[in-house]
Formats: C-alpha cells, sequence, structure tokens
C-alpha cells in the first residue's frame, strides 16, 4: 500500500484517486503514441527537398511544428507521470470496465465505420436506412412505440435527403453498384 | 459601402434569400434549444445544402442559422432547466426559476426581447469596426499576419481551463494538419503513397470530424448517466406582451452594456457566448442594486445572459471579416464554408467582396427580426422540438455530417477522412485535449505556413519579427497570455487540491 492509499479516508476518495491515476494512465499512452508518430514524420520530412534558393525548404515548416509537437508529448508525459506515480495502483479490470462504460460510442462508431463501408456498394439510402435504425435501436428505441419512430425517421432521413439533394440541390449521392 | 450595402440588401430581400433566412432561422433555433446540439452543430448540418447555391444566399443560410443558434439555447434553459447551449448557461439561473413561478412565457419573452435587442448592437459594433480594423490591417506585413496567427493560436490555447500545455498541443498539431499534401513548390509531403492525400485534408471534413463526433458520444455518455433524469414538461406558453415591454423598459442599461459585453468578447478569439454570457451575468449582478435577487427568477439575469449571448453573432465576424481570424468554433466553419465559395475571410474581402460583406450585415439584421418573430410565435413548438431524445438525433447528425463530407467534392475519401478525423478528436476529447485550439490550427495552418515563407524570403533574419514594432507586440502578448495562463492553471489547480482536502 503506498501513501497515497494510505491517504485515502473514504470510499469516495479511493474512487477520485482511481480516476486520477487512470486518466494520467490514458494521457502517458496517448501521448507517447504521439510522440512516437510525430518523431517518425520529424524524420520523414528531413529527407524532403529544399533549395539554396528559398529561405524554408519543404520540411522547415513542418519540422519546426513536430518538434514543438514532441517537446508538448513530453511536458506532458512528465506532468502525467507524476499524478500516475503519486495514485495507487488501478484494479485489473480497469481497462476492460473502461471499454463497458464507453460502449455505446464504441458502438456508434462502428456502426458508422460499416455504413461507409456500404455506401459504395449498396448506395446511400440502402446503406443509411439499416444504420439509421440499428443505431437508434442501440441507443435505446427498444419498445414497439421506439421502433416505429426510428423506421419513420430512417426512411425520411435516407430516401427523404436522398431525394433532397438528386433533385433540388443537383447533388447525385452514391447509387451503389447495381443503379 | 453604402452603395454596395443597398445591393446587397436587393439581393438578400428576394423572396428566395429571405425563405433561406427565415429557415436558417428556425433551424438555429431548433438546434440551439436541444440541448447537446449547439449552434456549432446546426451549421455543420446545414452546410452541405449551401453547396449548390451562390455566395450570397448560402452565407444568409448560414448566418441566419448563427442568429437563432445563440437565441435558441434559451428555450430548453427556461423550459427544462437545460441550456441548449453553453452560450444561454446563465440564462437558466433566472430563465428556470421564473418559469417554476408559473411565468414561463415572460421569462422567454423577456430572454427574446433582450436577445433581438443584443443582435442589433453587436450588428451596428460590426458595421462601425469592422472595415476601421480591415483597413487597419491592410497595413499588416507577413511578419504581423504570422505574428498575429501565433497570439490568436496561444490565446486559445491559454483559454483551455487549466489544460494550457494540452491547449498547445492541440493548436500545433492543427498547424501539422494542414502540411499534408503538396506544398507550394509541387513537393509531396506525408502523403504515405495514398494519391488521393496528394491535395492535403479538406478542412471541413477534418473539423466536422473533430467536433460532432465528440460532442456527439459526449452526448452518448451522458445518455448513459442522465437515463433517469427525463423531465415532464408543460410546453402551453403564452407570451404577455405588455408585461415584456414593462421589463424591458427597466433593463435599458442592462441590455446595453451586456450587448457590448457580447460584441466585445464575441471579438476576441477563443472566447464566445459562453464567456460573454457569465462575464456580463457577473457584471449585472454587481452593477444591480438588488444582487441578492439573482438567481431567484429577475428580468436582470435573463437580460444579461440573452443580451450578451446573441452580441456575440455580430461580434465574433469582427475578427473573421477583418483579420481573417475566426474567433471562436462556430466563426471557424463560418470561415471554412466562406473559403468553400471562393471567398478569403480578411481584410481583402471588403474591397474584393463588397457584396457579400454587406449581405452579411444585411442577413443578421432580418435574421435578428425573423429570430424574434419565430421565438414569439412558435415558442411552444420550440419547447416540445427541445425534447427530441438522444437517441434520435445522434444517428441522424452522424449520417448528415457523412452527407456534407461526401457532397463536398462527390468523393467517399472525404467520409473516410470524417470518420478517421471523429475517432482522434473523441479519443482527444476523452484525454481532456481542447479540440478549439486544434480547429483554429486547421484554419489557419496554410496562411501561417504562406506568411512565415513569405516574411523570410524577403528578410532572411528571423529577428525582423521582434524590430518590427506590431509583430513584436503580437509576439509579446502571445507570451504575456502564456504566462497569464500558466497563472490561471495553478490556481485551478490550487483550488481543487482545496475542493478535495476540504471533501475528505
Amino acid at each position: 500500500m503506498n501513501d497515497a492509499s494510505r491517504q485515502a479516508r473514504s470510499p469516495s476518495d479511493r474512487a477520485r484517486q482511481v480516476e486520477t491515476r487512470a486518466k494520467a494512465m490514458g494521457h502517458i499512452v496517448l501521448n507517447v503514441i504521439l510522440a512516437i508518430l510525430f518523431i517518425f514524420l520529424f524524420l520523414r520530412a528531413g529527407s524532403l527537398p529544399s533549395s539554396v534558393w528559398e529561405p524554408l525548404g519543404s520540411g522547415t515548416f513542418p519540422r519546426m511544428v513536430l518538434a514543438a509537437l514532441v517537446l508538448f508529448n513530453g511536458l506532458i508525459i512528465a506532468t502525467e507521470t507524476r499524478h500516475f506515480i503519486a495514485m495507487p495502483a488501478l484494479p485489473a479490470k480497469a481497462l476492460s470496465d473502461w471499454c463497458y462504460q464507453h460502449r455505446l460510442a464504441f458502438g456508434v462508431l462502428g456502426l458508422f465505420a460499416l455504413f461507409v463501408l456500404a455506401v459504395p456498394i449498396v448506395g446511400f439510402r440502402w446503406a443509411s436506412l439499416p444504420f439509421l435504425v440499428t443505431c437508434q435501436y442501440l441507443l435505446g428505441a427498444r419498445h414497439l412505440r421506439g421502433i416505429l419512430i426510428a423506421i419513420a425517421v430512417a426512411l425520411v432521413m435516407s430516401f427523404g435527403i436522398e431525394a433532397l439533394f438528386r433533385d433540388v440541390f443537383t447533388i447525385s449521392l452514391p447509387r451503389g453498384l447495381w443503379n | 459601402m453604402a452603395d454596395f450595402f443597398l445591393q446587397a440588401l436587393g439581393q438578400v430581400g428576394s423572396p428566395v434569400v429571405l425563405a433561406l433566412i427565415t429557415i436558417g432561422v428556425l433551424f438555429g433555433i431548433i438546434g440551439g434549444c436541444i440541448p447537446g446540439f449547439t449552434v456549432t452543430m446546426a451549421i455543420l448540418v446545414v452546410f452541405p445544402f449551401t453547396f449548390a447555391m451562390d455566395p450570397v444566399s448560402g452565407v444568409s443560410l448560414m448566418v441566419g442559422v448563427f442568429v437563432g443558434g445563440y437565441s435558441g439555447g434559451l428555450v430548453s434553459g427556461i423550459m427544462l432547466g437545460i441550456p441548449g447551449t453553453p452560450s444561454s448557461i446563465t440564462t437558466v439561473y433566472d430563465g428556470y426559476p421564473m418559469a417554476q413561478k408559473g411565468e414561463p412565457g415572460r421569462a422567454l419573452g423577456i430572454g427574446v426581447a433582450a436577445s433581438f435587442i443584443g443582435t442589433l448592437i453587436s450588428v451596428a459594433v460590426l458595421v462601425f469596426f469592422g472595415p476601421l480594423i480591415a483597413s487597419y490591417s491592410m497595413k499588416f506585413r507577413p511578419w504581423e499576419i504570422t505574428s498575429l496567427i501565433v497570439f490568436a493560436l496561444t490565446l486559445v490555447a491559454g483559454l483551455s481551463n487549466g489544460a494550457m500545455l494540452k491547449g498547445l498541443l492541440a493548436a500545433v498539431l492543427g498547424l501539422l494538419i494542414t502540411t499534408v499534401g503538396y506544398d507550394r513548390n509541387s513537393n509531396l509531403r506525408f502523403d504515405f503513397d495514398l494519391p488521393v492525400l496528394g491535395s492535403g485534408f479538406e478542412i471541413l471534413p477534418v473539423m466536422i470530424g473533430i467536433f460532432a463526433f465528440s460532442q456527439l458520444m459526449g452526448n452518448l455518455e451522458k445518455l448513459r448517466d442522465d437515463k433517469s433524469d427525463i423531465k415532464e414538461v408543460n410546453t402551453d406558453v403564452s407570451i404577455p406582451y405588455r408585461q415584456i415591454l414593462v421589463d424591458m423598459s427597466r433593463q435599458k442599461i442592462n441590455t446595453l452594456r451586456s450587448s457590448l459585453i457580447g460584441s466585445l468578447v464575441g471579438a476576441l478569439p477563443g472566447t464566445g457566448g459562453t464567456v460573454a454570457n457569465f462575464i456580463s451575468y457577473d457584471q449585472a449582478k454587481k452593477m444591480s442594486r438588488h444582487p441578492e435577487r439573482f438567481g431567484t427568477g429577475t428580468p436582470d439575469g435573463i437580460v444579461a445572459s440573452e443580451a450578451s449571448n446573441s452580441a456575440v453573432a455580430g461580434g465574433a465576424f469582427v475578427p473573421t471579416m477583418a483579420l481573417g481570424i475566426p474567433g471562436d468554433l462556430p466563426m471557424a466553419i463560418m470561415m471554412g464554408v466562406l473559403i468553400l465559395h471562393g471567398i478569403t475571410p480578411g481584410p481583402l474581402m471588403f474591397e474584393q467582396n463588397p457584396v457579400l460583406v454587406g449581405a452579411i450585415y444585411a442577413s443578421l439584421l432580418i435574421g435578428a427580426v425573423v429570430m424574434v418573430l419565430s421565438q414569439l410565435l412558435l415558442v411552444r413548438w420550440f419547447a416540445k422540438i427541445s425534447l427530441i431524445p438522444q437517441q434520435v438525433l445522434v444517428p441522424v447528425v452522424l449520417m448528415l455530417c457523412a452527407v456534407g463530407a461526401f457532397a463536398l467534392n462527390n468523393n467517399l475519401f472525404d467520409v473516410w477522412v470524417l470518420f478517421i478525423f471523429g475517432v482522434l478528436g473523441y479519443l482527444l476529447w476523452k484525454a481532456e485535449v481542447p479540440l478549439t485550439p486544434l480547429i483554429l490550427g486547421v484554419v489557419l495552418g496554410d496562411n501561417m505556413e504562406r506568411q512565415l515563407f513569405r516574411a523570410l524570403e524577403l528578410d532572411g533574419s528571423w529577428l525582423t519579427f521582434l524590430t518590427r514594432p506590431l509583430s513584436a507586440l503580437f509576439l509579446a502578448l502571445a507570451v504575456v497570455s502564456l504566462i497569464f495562463s500558466l497563472y490561471q492553471n495553478r490556481k485551478i489547480r490550487l483550488h481543487t487540491l482545496e475542493t478535495k482536502g476540504g471533501d475528505a
């Protein structure tokens, strides 16, 4: 047991400490990943051409930006490491709990990715209709009335929007492989 | 300018454009009154519909959304006690108690009247200061413009509550995004052998992805937390017109002061309606003879909040039109839309597109009139609409974002850009990285690199940025804003520690 967990006087204190440590860990992981990406891009930008006739080569501005980004990543990692060390260890199920808490967001993002994949194949109308119905179902339209509203909304927003763009704005949304 | 304004008024006054402004205002109010939807989201949803329009029609529609959106937040704030937009948080303080006392119509009427006057005063500020600042900024050379952009970015990054480092990271990340694709000498940068990246990322799918996805996913998290918090609301509201006239006649100074605060705050980069309504509410309370009545349902509080947040609409146009630097998130999106229509916001806009400038003024004025009429006549319907559940809203808005991204170039790649930046924006939002600096970085990145290049082409010495007085002033202000932000960060941290200590 470290100092911080000894100082935690109540369950809410303990929960706050866990939250702080979890956030700090999230920040560290994100910034380490970003820093690696930025260092890679920094090195890649070094091979971009430059001219003796010009004050800045193609890679100069990106390298300045990337150097600043790596610096900020480093400072954030240093700050968050202090928070991370000061707090007690995370429970074993912290990551799976976090994923479970964000299941709705991940579910919607997954459905959106499927929708975008389906658009070139089945067209906008037939990709957006199931996307809208499934998404509303996922987010809570579980009873008959809710499902009927979800279907009505989906019909209007898929077929209606496609018709509006085609006939009023003369912008053709994807029609799929079979049209 | 008067000739151009009359010419613009002629165009804006055509039935089609008037109808577009009305649609924009109605949609803006609806967007503003749905909790968690916000003005920015309303603008994002409407912008794909402007692709097929001429610039005046497209911009008029967007301005309508802008005006309606800033006034729409008051409906759910007063009826539900939930601010429709962050810029109407203080409206709830007095609007909701007044509605709970059985006077929802009075609260809504006062809010609408204050919004109307606030918008009018902000248009006057825009008409007066816009050309003045633009003509002065015509003297800016590349050194001054580069330093001004640095100042704007550090100011916005520094205003991110207690997260200055993350704000700076976000701003610079925005700059990085603009370096993808061909540069001025046709050299490819960071294309990863994908031909579609040759022209770089379109800024609108990037901005929509970053903002809309984080906002909508955030709403989903609230949906998870607030399932038991669904309120029953009586939407049967009637407006007591005479009472409102009496109330407003007692609020002249408050209305004027709050509108000026809103216009000024709107003109500052990175602030916007949220800051404006807090400052003017605080000022109104300090200046009041009865500060103890604030928070219990006094008209003073509603007027202070609504006059100021609506005045942001006109004020926010000042830096965008005069300097080409957007003041807040909705204006950054608006700037993206203007660029899409082939108009580059900045001092030259007043010379090159005077009719469009006049159309913006005229649309703001007409939008304010349409807004007040719509709010007064249709308020009970708006109150009903504010109850639209997130389960319907989230998928519909996501789909409309996809349509907008696609319709930009009839290109599915832009929808993938939207998705990828949406996921990135959500992750950054979860990591408490402020997204406004990121979006400003995306909007200003190209110009910053271009101006930096020009400055060094004219004079190879970096010291020139410090020897030119105005450029040095902007850089000094950037440093001051960072020092101030460090001080604020420290204060927030100490306050948090004290609160935690007190709780324990």
